[in-house]
């Protein structure tokens, strides 16, 4: 009966996480502000960039149409998907509520808020993937709630996109010690199979 | 006497030696003692065992923490090769969200890969059970721990979504030593405890799905903190299921012996053993109509399980919002739960044969498997963390004891073919992967949650097929053994896997011995009074 009464009570606790972690569930990406900091990235280069070794010059300041300013403490910076890097990849997905959103897992840089214009300068890291991106900046409150964003692509996540070629992972050295091992596993049957055979023959021999 | 003695502390007796306080006997010049002198004809007078023996000279006795040889010692080399692989065929899944981001993979490519690691074992399940009855379950093993270990090697080369798929195809064959395991355990142990035994091996041989959910993330971990990059960290990681694959490969070769009696190949050149032929015995496998029952319903039982193997790591991580690692750590317990599970499935099917014979082993099958899917249909409407939990355990108890009960039925659908029936029935657990895989888990057409609720509508409606499953001898689930009185004997079911010209040349004596040692699948018929009497047509002079 304890037992049942325990598994009981741990279950009512885990609930009641659930429901008062629930009071902060309901912040809605559509509630932020929109284009409250214009952000602009250029990539060093042309064409796809290779993850670990190219930058991107990322920029951010205060827009004109910006009405929440006061509430500004820190500018999160991250890496987004377009659209076209989220089709068939649910663990990609743009949700609204903000806690569920998985679009923007990378993160760039956080600095505190300033007013005059910031930059920064992006290498990309060893462990983004390959795909398409844009740049968003949240603007987050002293409670560590987002207020309002600014991205720097349009609306519709269509413009000023890059691409981005991921490392491969790939070493010669592993490759090598791949070979090798897998060599010695065939050989080593081999050779157990051929000697059992050759004894059972003298076995019967004898 | 000694007989007697047998039947009147039979409830215990499957339990004997799994306290690890029974009496050992230890090798004993002629085994005459109480124990073995009623079993062991002595056609072989210098045997020499450490447990006690019947008339094939098969264990009567399981005792987990022996290393006997040499049925102990097989017992424990199987498992661990089938745990081996186990570990390698799903060492992709819990790293799943890291390698889908390094070969920029879609949920199409996942799935498929997925089905493939699966699909893989379907033929070599079916091939093994040949094998093993041509060159011993030691080769057989050896051959799938060795050969398969350089597919695991190779996922250092994998650059995009068709190396994947292809890399974990190769690796899934490997998962074939379940039926040299199951068959080398089948050899080994005698009819009574056999559900306990293979439940065992199985269960502690699936739980590799489970230990490799948390060992991968685990050990990449460590390889990432000691200096690699994500994207190179896991391939790395997969060097440790290739070195365990050869070192148990080594290891089942030197330590392990084919059948009781010596290996294989020293036992046919001495004439011991004599070689059946390939087509007959698989003509009769493929005669037998509970073949097929039984692959479709292990599709729905091992197969479901090897399905949520590949797809609860991810479901946990994306659902939950978990980090790779506690993710793994639930997923880990789906599969660790095998540690009892399958054991417990197997010994309630031979503790309800028992009383119940036959027709108590399918009863359990059956409730058994049914709980399994309606549990499963509760995982995915779960949307809270601890309930979603608490219906996995649910769920893999009741999956996962269904299958350690399958394998308390397969042996006596046949002597003859067990090895090919042993993997067909296998095989069909992959396929039913394969195809639940394909079904509910490879498109974006609906959420993984649903496609768990899905599974299990369609595992409770299949294992509807249990009720089909009809034995003259000894009846089904619903209906009675045949009243016939030639049919209804044990030594005409086996002996017509023979022709008379067989027959003639003795060739079925093996089937004989073991129709008599099947004598236990009749269950206890209660006398009116109560009390239990022995079995009827208890006479050795029928063999």
């Amino acid at each position: 009966m304890a037992i049942h009464q325990m598994l009981f009570a741990s279950l009512l606790i885990c609930l009641l996480f659930q429901i008062s972690h629930g009071a902060t569930k309901e912040r809605l990406f559509s509630d932020l502000e929109k284009g409250a900091l214009e952000v602009t990235a250029k990539p060093s280069r042309g064409g796809v960039l290779d993850a670990g070794i190219d930058k991107l010059s990322i920029t951010w300041k205060l827009s004109s149409t910006a009405t929440k300013e006061a509430e500004f403490t820190t500018i999160k910076v991250k890496l987004c998907y377009a659209p076209v890097s989220q089709v068939d990849r649910p663990w990609r997905k743009t949700e609204n509520e903000l806690f569920k959103d998985k679009s923007c897992p990378h993160k760039i840089i956080t600095r505190p808020y300033d007013k005059s214009p910031q930059s920064f300068e992006y290498t990309l890291e060893r462990d983004i993937p390959t795909g398409t991106y844009f740049v968003r900046a949240y603007a987050v409150d002293a409670k560590d709630h987002e207020v309002a964003f600014g991205q720097s692509t349009d609306e519709a996540k269509s413009t000023n996109l890059f691409s981005v070629q991921a490392i491969s992972g790939r070493h010669k050295s592993l490759d090598i010690a791949s070979v090798c091992f897998s060599v010695f596993s065939v050989l080593a049957l081999l050779v157990f199979f051929v000697n059992e055979k050759r004894k059972a023959k003298l076995e019967q021999s004898k | 006497m000694a007989h007697r003695n047998e039947e009147e502390g039979s409830i215990g007796t499957s339990m004997h030696g799994v306290t690890a306080k029974e009496h050992v006997f230890s090798f004993s010049d002629q085994g005459e003692d109480a124990w073995s002198s009623h079993s062991v004809q002595s056609d072989d007078p210098t045997a020499k065992f450490a447990l006690p023996v019947d008339s094939e000279h098969k264990a009567k006795v399981f005792k987990p923490f022996s290393f006997a040889k040499p049925h102990m010692r097989a017992f424990h080399l199987g498992w661990i090769s089938f745990f081996t692989c186990f570990i390698s065929t799903f060492a992709a899944a819990p790293l799943v969200p890291i390698i889908r981001d390094n070969l920029n993979l879609t949920k199409t490519d996942i799935g498929n890969a997925g089905v493939a690691s699966v699909s893989g074992a379907i033929f070599s399940r079916l091939a093994m059970g040949a094998v093993c009855d041509l060159l011993g379950a030691r080769y057989g093993t050896a051959f799938l721990l060795m050969l398969s270990a350089p597919a695991v090697f190779s996922m250092s080369f994998v650059a995009d979504a068709g190396g994947y798929l292809s890399v974990r195809f190769m690796i899934g064959f490997c998962l074939a030593t379940f039926v040299s395991c199951s068959y080398w355990t089948s050899v080994m142990f005698t009819g009574k405890i056999i559900g306990l035994v293979n439940g065992c091996a199985g269960g502690w041989g699936d739980m590799g799905g489970g230990v490799t959910q948390l060992l991968m993330p685990m050990v990449f971990h460590v390889i990432k903190v000691a200096g690699a990059t994500p994207f190179t960290a896991w391939r790395i990681a997969f060097f440790v299921p290739g070195f365990l694959q050869v070192i148990m490969g080594i290891l089942v070769l030197t330590l392990g012996q084919d059948l009781p009696d010596g290996n294989l190949s020293t036992l046919q050149k001495k004439g011991d053993v004599s070689k059946d032929k390939l087509t007959k015995v698989f003509w009769y496998a493929l005669r037998n109509y509970r073949t097929y029952v039984l692959f479709i319903l292990y599709g729905f039982s091992m197969g479901i399980e090897m399905t949520i193997n590949n797809v609860i790591s991810e479901y946990f991580f994306d659902r939950f919002q978990l980090k790779l690692h506690t993710a793994g750590m639930i997923a880990a317990s789906f599969g660790m739960a095998n540690f009892f599970a399958r054991p417990i499935g197997g010994f309630a099917s031979d503790m309800s044969a028992r009383f119940f014979g036959m027709r108590g082993r399918l009863w359990t099958l059956w409730i058994l498997q049914t709980s399994g899917g309606l549990f499963c249909v509760w995982l995915g409407r779960a949307t809270s963390l601890p309930i979603a939990i608490l219906a996995m355990m649910l769920f893999s108890f009741g999956v996962q004891a269904a299958c350690g009960a399958i394998y308390g039925v397969v042996p006596f659908v046949s002597r003859r073919s067990l090895g090919i029936i042993s993997g067909l029935t296998g095989a069909g657990g992959n396929f039913g992967s394969g195809v639940t895989q394909l079904a509910f888990f490879s498109s974006s057409r609906f959420h993984t949650a649903d496609g768990l609720s899905l599974m299990g509508i369609t595992s409770m409606i299949v294992t509807l097929l249990v009720a089909f499953i009809h034995f003259p001898q000894w009846g089904s689930m619903f209906l009675g053994p045949t009243s016939d009185g030639r049919k209804s004997k044990e030594e005409h079911y086996y002996a017509a896997e023979w022709t008379e010209e067989e027959k003639l040349k003795g060739l079925h004596e093996g089937s004989l011995k073991f129709a008599e040692n099947s004598r236990s699948e009749r269950g206890k018929k209660a006398a009116p009074d109560g009390t239990s009497t022995p079995l009827e047509n208890e006479n050795p002079a029928d063999v």
